[in-house]
């Protein structure tokens, strides 16, 4: 295939918006050899367990974390990115991720995660005796006693592990629907063209002079 | 035709590591006829097996060192006893077939004639071993070069008036600019600076059989799904194989260096994918382990001949530790950059690069215009500089797309208590002694990374951004920018290789990668190590056809 061709091929393939990884492989199943070897059963099946795991039935129940402790799980990620006019933590489905990862690929940090979060419930219990929860707080209460423990190593994990929910592949659990990669407007594509942004757009060319070195 | 050798039989050279200098020497000593085995801890992976997955890549060691089978401590200071950090090792390199090759931005400045002088230009620094080269900028230029048309590099040659002189232009124009591009480039012109087009060695035009990148915007800690960035994977190890002289072996982690009585090494011991013991016989050893794992070979390697490890009579081996750094200014537009886009940087600057005595401290560097992290890195750095949580952090999440950072990359001053050495209780899942890390930045490297973050701050107001925020300068506590532990010199007292890559101690026992660098250079060392790689194995074949290892 001619360089004019694969050109042709990569120009038609980003005229189209909802490109998919699925265009992606016809595209460079059409490329042929030239894109060298690509490994395209392997492409393909990562591609399918995404699509399984987005569309597949209701979350099971936790794995990990008792229903109580999903619950202030729950409760401090919607703390961390709120929902508002748009979908926050909650809706991308970050707790439980939280509560898989820890059972299956982060389980390196499960034991201190679970000593950390008792420690912080039991002082949230210290603070609000009258409830049961942290969960159970209205949302100042929840969020006066957040500004208490941002500064301890539970909090940072905790945080760190919201955001890795709520922008990692769909296919881990989390960024359900792609609402994290939505709210950042960021968009997991395969091939982009120039321009890229609005400021390359009518970008006029690199003017330089040779300056004649001493 | 990749050719398999016997253990028993021994071969002209065993080289540790496939990355950017091992791929390097592999191609070169098999062109040259000889027999070489490479030596690479990790798996061979395939460009279909390389997804744009954050979580895997930068959260789960998806190709790089794992913290828990191969853990590493750390601390800034000798008093204190090494920490362990289960999410991210603080060294961190690619561990594959082709190394950080495979995982790297793809950055390729030369160093400048300062770089390899320096010392003489402005004298020593006091507690620190800042030391000239033993070679020059004009011996290394020729490789350079190499490493351009060989390899694959876009840039334009001249745009740069602080750039050192070179013998041939780039082999391809520089890839598309971005509107992160345009605005540093702007932003620098408003202040009469000389910003110029990024050399990548990726390629902006089909070259070498390997296709152009197609803008996917997964360069930095992910591997090139189409090859158009240059790594030893899909560049020097498919030349090596198909020379029929030389053998990669992946998932065979070395673990020794064995020495005869002589004094001189015999071949190396590793682990093969089942965990089984193995020696390979050969009559040269060659480390491009990276500037972590050799020192660290080098330490396990000791014997009763060599109690301090090999290649130390200089109780050098591990010390002078240098990383680099890059510090971050976040850039908020009025309109979208897209910067998710296409390779990390399209615009540099290097008008910062030299030391300037009048500043006050040691130091200089260049500034990049970049994406930046992927979604994850980049929503937790933002985090840190305005408040980590809560509906205006949220508000500023959305910004990501009008976003860029300009990124300041300088100096590391060589500091002799920086070091890698081995941790005196915790051992990998191999049972080897684990690395332990100690790195504390000097305080002119900190005052560098204030002094051209200030500077990158002007250029993004200077470029009508609406909003700057320099990132805190703290104290690095990790890298991958590995420099400078096995340091080159003529002295055998002060350094632990000659010029020739030679160690000092054992004739036939040779260092070239991140390890061998005397002075950090101001980031983007992958294209220095692969030039004294080619230039590496041009003499050690001399040597060996004279009969001279």
């Amino acid at each position: 295939m001619s360089c004019n061709e694969q050109q042709r091929v990569r120009a038609s393939a980003a005229r189209n918006d909802g490109y998919s990884r699925r265009t992606f492989l016809r595209v460079v199943g059409a490329l042929g050899g030239a894109w060298l070897t690509l490994d395209l059963a392997k492409v393909a099946a990562a591609a399918q367990a995404a699509q399984r795991a987005q569309e597949g039935p209701g979350q099971p129940g936790t794995v990990f974390l008792s229903q109580a402790e999903l619950a202030d799980v729950d409760a401090i990620t919607a703390q961390i990115i709120p929902s508002d006019s748009t979908p926050g933590a909650r809706e991308a489905g970050v707790a439980l991720f939280i509560d898989r990862a820890l059972a299956t690929f982060f389980g390196r940090m499960a034991p201190d995660f679970r000593s950390q979060l008792a420690a912080f419930r039991l002082r949230c219990q210290s603070q609000h005796p009258n409830a049961s929860s942290f969960a159970a707080l209205t949302n100042q209460q929840q969020v006066n006693f957040l500004k208490l423990v941002e500064g301890t190593p539970f909090f940072a994990r905790l945080r760190l592990l919201t955001l890795v929910g709520m922008f990692a592949m769909p296919k881990y659990g989390g960024n359900r629907d792609g609402i994290g990669w939505k709210l950042l407007g960021f968009q997991d594509q395969h091939i982009f063209q120039p321009p890229f942004g609005y400021y390359d757009r009518d970008y006029p060319g690199f003017a330089f002079e040779v300056v004649e070195r001493p | 035709m990749t050719a398999t050798y016997r253990l028993s039989q021994p071969v002209d050279f065993a080289i540790v590591g496939s990355g950017a200098a091992g791929g390097v020497l592999a191609r070169e000593l098999s062109l040259a006829g000889f027999s070489v085995v490479v030596f690479e801890q990790g798996p061979r992976l395939t460009l279909g097996s390389f997804e744009h997955d954050e979580l895997k890549h930068w959260f789960n060691a998806g190709m790089t060192n794992d913290p828990v089978k191969n853990p590493q401590t750390f601390r800034d200071d000798r008093s204190k006893r090494g920490e362990r950090n289960l999410i991210r090792p603080s060294l961190t390199y690619a561990r594959t077939v082709g190394g950080s090759s495979v995982h790297y931005t793809a950055n390729y400045w030369r160093f400048h004639e300062v770089d390899f002088d320096e010392c003489s230009r402005l004298g020593p620094i006091s507690g620190t071993g800042f030391s000239d080269w033993p070679i020059t900028y004009a011996e290394l230029e020729p490789y350079y070069t190499k490493v351009e048309w060989d390899i694959g590099v876009s840039g334009l040659a001249g745009a740069s008036p602080f750039d050192p002189p070179r013998s041939k232009p780039y082999p391809m124009p520089p890839l598309p600019v971005k509107s992160s591009g345009v605005l540093l480039e702007r932003g620098a012109r408003q202040l009469g600076l000389h910003p110029f087009p990024a050399p990548l060695a990726i390629n902006s035009q089909p070259y070498r059989g390997r296709p152009a990148c197609i803008h996917c915007g997964f360069c930095h800690g992910f591997g090139c799904e189409v090859g158009a960035k240059a790594s030893s994977l899909t560049t020097m190890i498919p030349e090596a194989e198909a020379t029929g002289r030389c053998e990669v072996r992946s998932e065979s982690y070395v673990v020794q260096v064995a020495t005869d009585k002589r004094g001189r090494a015999t071949g190396v011991r590793y682990f093969d994918r089942d965990k089984r013991e193995r020696f390979q016989k050969a009559k040269a050893v060659i480390l491009s382990a990276n500037g972590a794992e050799t020192p660290r070979l080098l330490l396990t390697s000791a014997n009763s001949m060599f109690p301090q490890g090999l290649a130390n009579s200089s109780g050098l081996v591990g010390k002078y530790l240098m990383f680099n750094f890059t510090m971050r200014t976040h850039a908020v537009f009025e309109h979208e950059l897209n910067e998710f886009k296409s390779v990390q940087c399209s615009r540099v600057v290097h008008d910062f690069y030299d030391s300037d005595p009048q500043r006050g401290f040691y130091g200089g560097g260049g500034i990049d215009s970049r994406i930046g992290p992927q979604p994850i890195i980049w929503a937790d750095r933002i985090g840190e500089d305005e408040g980590l949580w809560g509906s205006a952090y949220k508000a500023r999440l959305a910004e990501f797309p009008r976003s860029m950072q300009a990124a300041s990359h300088g100096t590391s001053l060589p500091v002799e208590t920086n070091s890698v050495e081995l941790d005196p209780e915790l051992k990998d899942a191999w049972g080897m002694p684990a690395m332990r890390v100690t790195y504390k930045d000097h305080p002119d490297d900190l005052a560098t990374m204030r002094f051209l973050q200030a500077r990158a701050a002007e250029i993004m107001e200077a470029a009508g951004a609406v909003k700057v925020t320099n990132a805190a300068v703290k104290p690095q506590t990790s890298s991958l920018h590995l420099l400078g532990t096995c340091r080159m010199g003529n002295d055998p007292a002060k350094s632990v290789i000659d010029r020739y890559h030679r160690s000092h101690d054992i004739p036939n026992l040779f260092l070239c990668d991140g390890s061998s660098l005397v002075t950090s250079g101001r980031g983007q060392p992958t294209l220095t190590i692969q030039a004294l790689a080619f230039r590496a194995a041009e003499h050690i074949a001399n040597f060996a056809r004279r009969g001279e290892i």
